[in-house]
């Protein structure tokens, strides 16, 4: 677990129903602390969903899938959905190999999920 | 999108195959099973971390994992046997576990209890296993090595749930966790007393992460490796006497 190349930061984007965490860099263990911030900041106005945009982010390893296991864990137990956009393909499968896939919504990008919510 | 994330994760697998099994392993409760994640298990949720730091040792986290991988099985406490893949630690491989489960440990004997887990991440300084359906956790754990302040660090951390209600029970009530905190307080001071650091403290942080219970996995009661390395004593023995 050396240093990351690019230092994760995430940042909190409200909506109708939503908010929206952008993230950025590389998501490692390095990563719990500012993660964990801006998802208490994102549900402070307890929305009924909040979408991880992963559109910016380098890197994940196996610590940083933990802490999104973590969120997933937290959503679940308040009934919050917790959807993904942003991912490549490769993360994407990285989300199907550990399982992530079967409980979290994945949408290419901001609007799919947007329109998604907005039918639902 | 990083290159170096095509070689250090495994693909994805619906169910457990096993192509090679490792001389004294036993292909029980892993052909055919799914990996699990730790959203998938019945009982509260912890995250678990044993850390230990290489005080006044002069060697790298990557000196250190490589050791690590390549001694894996000697650093697990008795009772404990791991038969990593024959061509080492490598993402998609699985690592054979035979180890034993007591219903009262210190006070009952224990039960063999035969399985294996799938490496799905590996690197320099890092790698993770993932669970199958029966084993007594469903989730992950990852052995890491790290620099902090100038100093290696190894560290273990689980992210599991029980499987089912049976192993939720043992862990609570039977000494199964504190058997599980052993075990990886054991095996990061192994690691350190092989870089010759004898006295340092194990750190343990637990975090529960979800305390409820998933009542709609209860039916992984059907998987429970426990009781079909139970079924499967019979076979042991004939094959131990058949072995003389």
């Amino acid at each position: 677990m050396s240093r990351p190349q690019r230092q994760f930061e995430a940042a909190v984007r409200g909506g109708d129903g939503l908010a929206i965490i952008d993230l950025h860099g590389e998501m490692d263990g390095f990563a719990e602390e500012a993660l964990n911030a801006a998802y208490a900041e994102a549900t402070s106005s307890e929305p009924p969903a909040v979408l991880l945009n992963f559109s910016d982010v380098d890197y994940i390893n196996s610590t940083g899938i933990a802490l999104i296991v973590g969120l997933l864990a937290q959503a679940r137990k308040s009934h919050r959905r917790l959807l993904t956009c942003g991912l490549s393909e490769h993360y994407q499968e990285i989300f199907r190999i550990t399982r992530l896939a079967d409980f979290m919504s994945i949408f290419p990008d901001e609007s799919a999920a947007l329109s998604e919510l907005q039918a639902s | 999108m990083d290159e170096r994330q095509d070689e250090i994760w495994a693909k994805p697998v619906a169910r457990m195959t096993v192509s090679e099994l490792p001389v004294g392993a036993t292909n029980l409760n892993v052909e055919g099973r799914q990996p699990v994640s730790p959203l998938q298990g019945f009982g509260a949720l912890w995250q678990k971390t044993y850390r230990l730091r290489l005080r006044g040792e002069d060697v790298t986290p990557a000196q250190v994992m490589a050791v690590w991988k390549e001694k894996f099985p000697q650093f697990q406490p008795k009772g404990n046997r791991f038969y990593p893949p024959v061509g080492g630690v490598r993402s998609g491989e699985i690592i054979f576990i035979e180890s034993t489960v007591s219903a009262w440990p210190g006070r009952l004997p224990g039960i063999p209890i035969s399985s294996g887990v799938r490496v799905i991440y590996n690197d320099d300084e890092c790698f993770t296993i993932m669970t199958p359906q029966g084993f007594p956790e469903s989730g992950w754990n990852s052995f890491s090595t790290f620099e902090e302040d100038g100093e290696t660090w190894v560290q273990v951390q689980s992210m599991a749930r029980a499987a089912d209600p049976i192993y939720e029970f043992g862990f609570r009530f039977m000494g199964g966790a504190r058997f599980q905190e052993e075990t990886w307080q054991h095996v990061v001071k192994a690691v350190a007393a092989h870089f010759g650091v004898h006295d340092e403290p194990v750190q343990v942080i637990r975090s529960c992460i979800d305390p409820g219970f998933q009542w709609r996995e209860i039916r992984n009661v059907w998987q429970n490796a426990m009781i079909r390395s139970m079924f499967y004593m019979p076979v042991r023995l004939v094959r131990k006497v058949l072995r003389r």
